[in-house]
C-alpha cells in the first residue's frame, strides 16, 4: 500500500475529551499496517456526501486529520471541532460511517538512544501521542504541551496554558530552553500552530539541535495531486514549494523557510 | 414489402457503444476525462481507470516553475479558489521522470497540457514532445489565470491565438486541443481563431477570476489576492460558454467547469460538448469519475441515446 487508499469505514467507538475535543476509532487491519506516526488521513463524514447528494448539493472537501493512535488495526483520530467539516464529524456516533483517504504523507523519522523533547500546541497533540508510543522503548522523552486554556491541554510531562488556568502560565515555547538544558536534549519533534512551530524552530536552530516539525496546511486533494498545500522548503538560497500532503507533513525545521510563510 | 422493418430489440447498442465519443483525432471509449492539475496516478488507486476516455496531465512549462506563495487554496460557499501558479518541474524533468511512468501505467490516451510564455516557446515544447512516444495529444493552456505571460495576453487576443495555433498545428498530427479562458469578452471569437489555425478541438473553461476575504481582518484568503475559481459555482457560466462556442465552431469541444455528476455531464453534452472533464469534483468525491460514467451509461442505455445523437441538441 504505497499510495493512499479510499475507504468507507464504520466508527467503532467514540470517546469524549474536554470541550470541543473527541476521539473516533475505526478498525482496518490493512490500513493500520500501512500507517506510521506523523501520517494522516483525509477524513469526512459519509453522511456529508450522502445528504448533499440527496439534496442535489455538493459536499465540502475532506479535512486532513493526523493519526492519533494505530495499533493492531485499531486506528484513532483525535479531532477538535473548529469549522464546518469537523462540526459534521463531531455529530458522528459509533456505527456511523467515515470516508477516509490515506494513510497519507511521510511520517516522523524514528530514532533510538536519543534524549527527546516533544513540543505540542493545541490540536498538535494527537500525532505526538502516536509518536511517543513509537519512541518510548528506545529513547528518553520529555513532553511539553500548551494550549489556550484548560480545555486545550492533555496528559504529558509539562503543561502550559496561555490563560494560566492549569500548569505553567504562558506559551509552551517559553519553557523550551530550560528543558533542553535540564534534560540535555539532542532531538526535538513539534506539532502545533504555525507561529508556535516558527518559535520552536528558532530555538532549536540557535542551539543547533535536530528538530522535526509536522506542518498543517489547507488541502484540496490531500494525496499529492493539486499542489495546493505547498510550503517553501530548502536552504535560504535554494528552496522549492513542497507538498505538505506528500513530501510532508513532517519536515526538518531547519529547512522550512519560515520567513516566507 | 419493400422496406425492412427496423427491429430495435436486435440492434440495441450497449452502453459502451453509446458512451463512445470522438475528440478531434482521438477516439474516446468514454466522453470523460480529467481537468489538468486535479487528477494524477494517485487517483487511479481509487477506481478502475476504464471509466476515463483520456488522461490530461498537469500543465508543464519549458522551465521549472516554483508556483505561487501560500496560502494557495480556499473553499468558498460554492466551489474552490486556487492559486497554484502552474508549479511544475519543467519539460525536461517531465520527459525524463514523469512521462516514462505514464507510458508504463496509463491504459488510455495521454494528453499533455503545456503552457508557454511566447509562440516560439510553445513551438519548441511541441517539437520536443513530438519526439516522445506515448503521447496522444496536447492541451494548449493559454488561459491560466494565475500566471502572467510576460505581458502577452495569449488567451484574450484572437489574433495571437490564431498565430499560435497555426504555428503549432503545422508541427503535429496529434490531437491539438486549445484550452480557452472564460475571462474574455467573446470566447466564440477566440474559439473561431483557434479553429482557423487548425486546432482539432477546444477545451473550455479554465477557471474564472475569484477572490475571498476574511471579513474580520480584511485579509485575502489567498496570498496573491485574485485566484482561479472552479467547482460548482462556475457551472452555469461554463455551460453558457460551451453553448455559445458550440454555435460558433465545428471542431469538437471538451467542456469543463463545475461538472460533478452524470446529470451535469448530460447538460454539457446537450449544450454541445463532445467530451467532458471533471476537476474540482475529484477533490470532493474520489469516486466522481466512475459514478459519473455509470450514471451516464445507464441513462443513455435506458433512453437509447448516444453521445453523438444528443450533442448540441439543447432546446432553447
Amino acid at each position: 500500500m504505497n499510495n493512499p487508499q479510499y475507504r468507507q469505514r464504520a466508527i467503532q467507538l467514540r470517546e469524549e475529551l474536554s470541550d470541543d475535543y473527541f476521539l473516533l476509532w475505526i478498525w482496518d487491519e490493512a490500513l493500520g499496517a500501512a500507517g506510521k506516526a506523523g501520517q494522516f488521513y483525509d477524513v469526512r463524514a459519509l453522511a456529508s456526501l450522502k445528504d448533499s447528494q440527496n439534496a442535489g448539493k455538493i459536499p465540502k472537501l475532506f479535512k486532513p486529520i493526523s493519526i492519533y493512535d494505530n495499533q493492531g488495526g485499531r486506528i484513532g483520530f483525535m479531532i477538535k471541532k473548529v469549522g464546518e467539516g469537523t462540526a459534521a464529524l463531531s455529530e458522528l456516533r459509533a456505527g456511523d460511517l467515515l470516508e477516509l483517504i490515506g494513510p497519507a504523507g511521510n511520517g516522523f523519522p524514528i530514532f533510538q538512544g536519543k534524549r527527546i523533547l516533544l513540543v505540542s500546541g493545541g490540536i498538535g497533540y494527537p500525532p505526538m501521542w502516536y509518536l511517543q508510543k513509537e519512541l518510548i522503548n528506545h529513547n528518553q522523552i520529555y513532553w511539553m504541551h500548551g494550549g489556550a486554556r484548560q480545555g486545550d491541554v492533555f496528559p504529558c510531562d509539562e503543561i502550559w496554558t496561555e490563560d494560566g488556568s492549569i500548569g505553567r502560565h504562558g506559551r509552551v515555547c517559553g519553557g523550551m530552553r530550560e528543558n533542553i538544558q535540564k534534560y540535555d536534549i539532542d532531538l526535538i519533534y513539534s506539532c502545533g500552530p504555525m507561529p508556535m512551530l516558527a518559535s520552536a524552530a528558532q530555538i532549536s536552530q540557535e542551539l543547533g539541535i535536530e528538530h522535526y516539525v509536522s506542518l498543517e496546511s489547507y488541502m484540496a486533494c490531500g494525496i499529492g495531486v493539486c499542489h495546493g498545500c505547498a510550503v517553501p522548503i530548502g536552504t535560504k538560497d535554494d528552496w522549492d514549494y513542497l507538498r505538505v500532503c506528500k513530501e510532508g507533513p513532517v519536515f526538518n525545521a531547519e529547512e522550512v523557510r519560515w520567513e516566507l510563510l | 414489402m419493400g422496406t425492412a422493418i427496423k427491429d430495435n430489440s436486435k440492434i440495441r447498442p450497449n452502453a459502451n457503444e453509446l458512451l463512445h465519443s470522438k475528440l478531434g483525432v482521438l477516439e474516446l471509449k468514454t466522453p470523460l476525462t480529467v481537468a489538468s492539475g486535479t487528477f494524477d496516478l494517485e487517483n487511479l488507486e481509487f477506481f478502475d481507470p476504464a471509466c476515463l476516455g483520456a488522461f490530461v496531465c498537469k500543465t508543464i512549462t519549458r522551465l521549472p516553475k516554483k508556483g505561487n506563495p501560500p496560502p494557495r487554496l480556499y473553499e468558498t460557499e460554492a466551489g474552490l479558489l486556487n492559486s497554484i501558479g502552474l508549479q511544475n518541474p519543467g519539460l525536461d524533468a517531465f520527459i525524463a521522470e514523469k512521462l516514462p511512468v505514464y507510458q508504463e501505467q496509463l491504459r488510455m490516451p495521454l494528453i499533455v497540457s503545456v503552457s508557454g510564455s511566447s509562440i516560439a516557446e510553445f513551438a519548441e515544447m511541441i517539437e520536443t514532445l513530438e519526439t516522445c512516444a506515448g503521447i496522444s495529444g496536447y492541451e494548449i493552456n493559454i488561459s491560466c489565470p494565475n500566471v502572467e505571460n510576460e505581458g502577452i495576453a495569449f488567451g484574450v487576443s484572437s489574433e495571437i491565438v490564431y498565430k499560435l495555433v497555426h504555428r503549432l498545428s503545422a508541427l503535429t498530427q496529434r490531437e491539438l486541443c486549445i484550452k480557452l479562458s472564460p475571462n474574455v469578452s467573446d470566447i466564440a471569437e477566440i474559439a473561431q481563431a483557434a479553429e482557423a489555425g487548425k486546432a482539432s478541438s477546444i477545451a473550455l473553461i479554465n477557471s474564472i477570476y475569484g477572490m475571498a476575504i476574511d471579513y474580520r481582518t480584511g485579509r485575502s484568503r489567498i496570498k496573491k489576492g485574485i485566484a482561479g475559481y472552479t467547482g460548482i459555482g462556475i457551472k452555469p457560466v461554463a455551460l453558457a460558454l460551451t453553448h455559445k462556442t458550440a454555435q460558433a465552431v465545428n471542431i469538437p469541444i471538451l467542456a469543463m467547469g463545475g461538472i460533478y455528476t452524470w446529470q451535469d455531464a448530460l447538460e454539457f453534452i446537450w449544450a454541445g460538448a463532445s467530451a467532458i472533464a471533471i476537476g474540482t469534483a475529484n477533490f470532493i468525491n474520489p469516486l466522481a469519475a466512475p459514478e459519473l460514467i455509470m450514471g451516464l451509461g445507464k441513462f443513455l442505455l435506458e433512453q437509447q441515446l448516444s453521445i453523438s445523437e444528443i450533442k448540441g441538441k439543447a432546446v432553447i
